[in-house]
């Protein structure tokens, strides 16, 4: 069996990558992505560390529980997305900036 | 008589509602309905509310009169049949008022009762009602003023009929209040009916003010009734007035002081300081007096009545002259055991009442306006009405209410059908209410004629017209009574009007009669004999006052409607001009005219006092006054009744004669010379002694500049530095606040990161070593460690620098053992999962025994290592 610290290190790398793009990436979609890289990293440490704890399933619960969230909020990013499109013809979040000050 | 009792019983007395219930439905009705139903159904609603309201009134008095008889009969009284005095209808409980300081609590009903006092005032409002609202249907039908109305008019009619039946019905304080307001607030709307000429909106607001000051008076007596007598309906107000008598402190308000500059002042000023001490009842009676003067315009509250004739002449004639304004005067009398009291109160009522009949006289000589005259006509006889009720003649006083309550209403009926008969050729309100435009009028307007002038034998004290019997019964009152106090406190004297009190009054009011029969005929004479003066006025007022660009929209309305009416009796035309001739009202104005005109002439035999040892109206209301006979006592020696009417009747000969040699023989040359001759006085009389213009400069000039002052307070304090400072101060934060949002998602979610970042270094990297101490049982403390996740402790109980077990465990508490006034330190070692240590000290004190030493806290001292 692949021991623990295997799945959390991947699932760490995978945070990381998902975070610093968020954060320096300037497409929405992009980040948008980055989002669902950091819930899916997430997911892999849930999962890994129920596997130490066959008789409980709870942390495969959870898993369901954010795939099904991410689900929804990606599908109201990509509205919000959308609806920035519409309005300024362009996906880059630093221009999206409205609501400043 | 058997039957109504049986449908009606004196104690659950439910005809209450058909009396009080007509004329709210009528209101309703026609205030919400009255639009749509049109004129004619209008009228129906109006009248029969109304006449249905008096026909159950008149059931209710003769049920009176029969139990009355019963009781009073041949066999009632051996026979011990219950003498039933009231008819009694409670509708339901409506509050409670705690009294004596708070320890006892009166219930307050919505009751009312019909006694023989209130049966007779109810038969005047439904009555004579009845008739000003047949009047008013033929009066108010043509009005097309666009701020008129039909059904408004007669919904504001009907609701002042229902307030003021509570008014007189109701059975307790409170309820009259509901009342007294209800008629107040029906007279501001109708003196403000025609609401879009600012002069009636003013007249409007000055009432309603005026009576404003009066009802703080009330109020202020209600209050002191519930502190001092512990109840606010009639029987309990009259079985507690013994309580009345004890003496409260007015004056100073509080502890005079006597230390610093104010109590220089109290000790060198001592007259301002010196403690007064009036009886509860004096202090009550006084504030029930103002609100009797507000609501019925005496002095110095009586300024808003002669402006109140700005309202449609109906509603003078039935709200400011027949009902509302003797409100005053039947408080007096439903009170009348309070007001007797006081001997100062009685002649302070008397004195106000003969000065208002004096004062109000003189103003109403120089009057042209024709309602004007009768205005201060009114004042006047309220005056006398107060005159009466003040020297202890509370049925005479009630009588001259219930005889002005015809001849006035009449007075003033016979001038609204003059002037709807000048307004067919004048369309200008001031100018067809002047009497100096009238004249010769009686060949136009007989029926108006002859009552007017039977009205002004009646006001003028013609002998035995009702006005003669109760005027000269009050005047003879006056002269004969005097007020005795009831017992005084051992070594304390009450005051007593002196013996040349009575007579001084007397001679008073015999002036304000005489001056009364001089300006009522007057006006008969100004208006119906001589010549018609309104020709001149009627065609050059065609020319200039529609030319001069003043005619607004609904003076043309009015134009119009008059117009259309002239048609309508084109009878009597003139060859002068080109207004059409006065003429004639229609039946529905002068039917009412005439029976009033025929109580005003006969209603003395209600209550023939000069004739009769037993005269009607004093003899039904006996059982209620019957108790004021303790302290009104007729002097010793005094005049008889005839000789005291003689003065009276001169008054009249010489009013009366006066006015006819002034304006028929010498067609009012003396009056030209007078007013040439002294024009100041006769400038100071025609402006009403310029009391308008004091009250303006003084005490409405205060009240402004108050309101100045406060406006600055407003604008600069509150505005200026509690609302503009602290708005500055949150808009200063917002801006600096402002600068964060940069609306960028990344600097947002890059101060997640570090907030999280900084969240987690703090509570999950660095372990948490609190610790909280309690005191076990006497000298037992137990430190407790705050727990946390993965946590392991280390602790040093015993001393400082040796732990108790060298390896951490999970044990979060620890016992220390202090005896008293010691101090013990105990450290604690925290380690959490990722092996990093904190430490802390906690010092635990106990305190000693002694009582002076305070319990001090235990303080914990924390490091990281």
């Amino acid at each position: 069996m692949i021991p623990v610290e295997y799945y959390l290190v991947v699932a760490g790398v995978m945070f990381g990558v998902g975070a610093i793009g968020f954060l320096l990436r300037r497409n929405l979609l992009v980040q948008l992505m980055c989002i669902e890289l950091m819930l899916n990293s997430v997911n892999l440490t849930l999962v890994a560390f129920n596997r130490m704890r066959p008789d409980d399933h709870n942390g495969q619960m959870f898993a369901f529980f954010v795939i099904a969230v991410a689900a929804a909020e990606a599908a109201v990013g990509l509205a919000i997305g959308l609806a920035i499109y519409r309005l300024s013809r362009s996906v880059r979040s630093d221009e999206a900036d409205l609501l400043k000050n | 008589m058997e039957l109504l009792s049986n449908i009606f019983p004196p104690q659950n007395f439910t005809l209450v509602a058909v009396i009080l219930g007509l004329p709210a439905l009528g209101a309703f009705v026609n205030g919400v309905f009255g639009k749509r139903l049109g004129k004619h159904a209008v009228r129906l609603m109006a009248l029969s509310a109304i006449g249905g309201s008096f026909l159950a009134s008149l059931i209710a008095f003769a049920m009176l009169v029969s139990f009355g008889r019963a009781a009073h009969g041949e066999h009632g009284a051996q026979a011990g049949v219950q003498v039933i005095e009231r008819l009694k209808f409670t509708a339901w409980h409506w509050f409670d008022v705690s009294t004596n300081g708070g320890f006892g609590s009166a219930p307050i009903e919505v009751a009312f009762t019909i006694d023989r006092l209130s049966s007779v005032m109810m038969l005047i409002i439904t009555g004579v009602g009845f008739l000003i609202h047949l009047y008013a249907t033929a009066y108010m039908w043509d009005d097309q003023r666009p701020d008129g109305g039909f059904h408004r008019f007669f919904a504001y009619l009907n609701l002042f009929c229902f307030a003021m039946l509570v008014l007189v019905m109701g059975s307790s304080l409170p309820l009259l209040f509901v009342g007294w307001e209800g008629v107040g607030l029906c007279s501001y709307l109708l003196i403000g009916f025609w609401y879009s000429d600012d002069a009636n909106a003013a007249a409007g607001k000055k009432a309603f003010i005026a009576n404003r000051i009066g009802d703080f008076g009330l109020l202020v007596a209600m209050g002191l009734l519930v502190s001092y007598g512990g109840a606010l309906d009639w029987e309990g107000i009259g079985s507690g007035a013994g309580s009345l008598l004890q003496r409260v402190q007015v004056w100073p308000i509080g502890h005079a002081p006597t230390t610093g500059v104010a109590g220089w002042v109290v000790s060198h000023v001592p007259f301002l300081f010196q403690s007064f001490n009036p009886t509860v009842a004096t202090v009550v009676g006084l504030c029930l007096f103002l609100g009797c003067a507000g609501k019925s315009a005496q002095i110095p509250l009586y300024v808003w009545l002669p402006d109140a004739m700005a309202g449609p002449t109906p509603v003078s004639a039935l709200i400011h002259a027949a009902t509302m304004v003797t409100a005053g005067v039947y408080l007096v009398c439903r009170l009348w055991f309070v007001f007797l009291l006081s001997p100062v109160v009685m002649a302070t009522v008397a004195t106000i009442g003969v000065l208002t009949a004096f004062f109000a006289a003189t103003i109403g000589l120089a009057q042209t306006d024709i309602k004007k005259v009768l205005a201060y006509s009114t004042v006047s006889q309220l005056g006398f009405m107060f005159l009466g009720v003040g020297v202890g003649a509370f049925s005479a006083g009630f009588f001259h209410v219930f005889t002005h309550a015809f001849f006035k209403a009449c007075l003033f009926l016979g001038a609204g059908s003059v002037i709807h008969a000048m307004h067919a050729g004048i369309h200008d309100t001031t100018a067809s209410q002047d009497m100096r435009n009238m004249g010769g009028l009686r060949k136009w307007l007989p029926t108006t004629y002859l009552t007017f002038f039977a009205s002004c034998l009646a006001i003028g004290g013609f002998p035995l017209t009702s006005g003669f019997f109760s005027k000269d019964e009050i005047l003879y009152r006056t002269y004969v009574t005097h007020i005795s106090a009831a017992s005084a406190e051992k070594g304390l004297t009450r005051w007593e009007a002196p013996t040349w009190f009575g007579p001084m009054l007397y001679w008073v009011g015999i002036l304000a009669a005489t001056m009364t029969a001089f300006y009522m005929f007057r006006a008969l004479f100004l208006t119906f004999w001589g010549d018609f003066r309104g020709w001149e006025l009627a065609k050059s007022g065609a020319k200039t006052k529609h030319g001069d660009g003043k005619t607004d929209k609904h003076e043309a309305a009015k134009h119009d409607a008059a117009h259309d009416h002239a048609k309508h009796d084109a009878h009597g035309h003139e060859p002068h001009g080109p207004m059409a001739a006065p003429h004639e009202s229609p039946w529905a104005m002068t039917v009412p005219l005439f029976v009033l005109a025929a109580f005003a002439l006969v209603g003395g035999v209600f209550n023939p006092g000069l004739f009769s040892k037993e005269p009607g109206m004093e003899h039904w209301l006996l059982p209620f006054f019957q108790a004021s006979e303790e302290y009104v006592k007729v002097k010793d020696g005094a005049p008889s009744a005839m000789m005291l009417a003689l003065p009276g009747v001169m008054a009249f000969v010489v009013g009366a004669g006066g006015a006819f040699f002034v304006y028929v023989m010498s067609k009012g040359e003396p009056a030209r010379v007078f007013t040439e001759k002294i024009p100041g006085l006769y400038r100071l009389v025609l402006d009403k002694w310029r009391v308008d213009e004091f009250y303006e400069n003084t005490i409405i000039g205060m009240v402004e500049s108050l309101a100045e002052t406060a406006v600055v307070i407003d604008k600069w304090l509150i505005d200026g530095i509690i609302a503009r400072l602290t708005a500055l101060v949150v808009a200063a934060f917002g801006t600096v606040l402002r600068a964060f949002q940069t609306g960028v998602v990344h600097v947002y979610a890059a101060a997640m990161v570090v907030g999280i970042a900084v969240f987690g270094w703090f509570f999950v990297w660095q372990p948490q070593a609190g610790a909280t101490v309690r005191e076990q049982s006497s000298g037992k403390y137990v430190v407790e460690a705050s727990p946390g996740l993965g946590y392991k402790f280390r602790w040093h109980s015993k001393t400082p620098d040796q732990p108790d077990s060298e390896a951490f465990t999970g044990r979060r508490t620890v016992e220390v053992d202090v005896s008293p006034g010691e101090t013990k330190l105990v450290k604690l070692d925290v380690k959490n999962a990722f092996d990093r240590t904190t430490t802390s000290t906690v010092v635990v004190t106990r305190p000693s025994p002694s009582p002076a030493g305070s319990a001090q806290p235990p303080v914990m001292k924390g490091s990281i290592r």
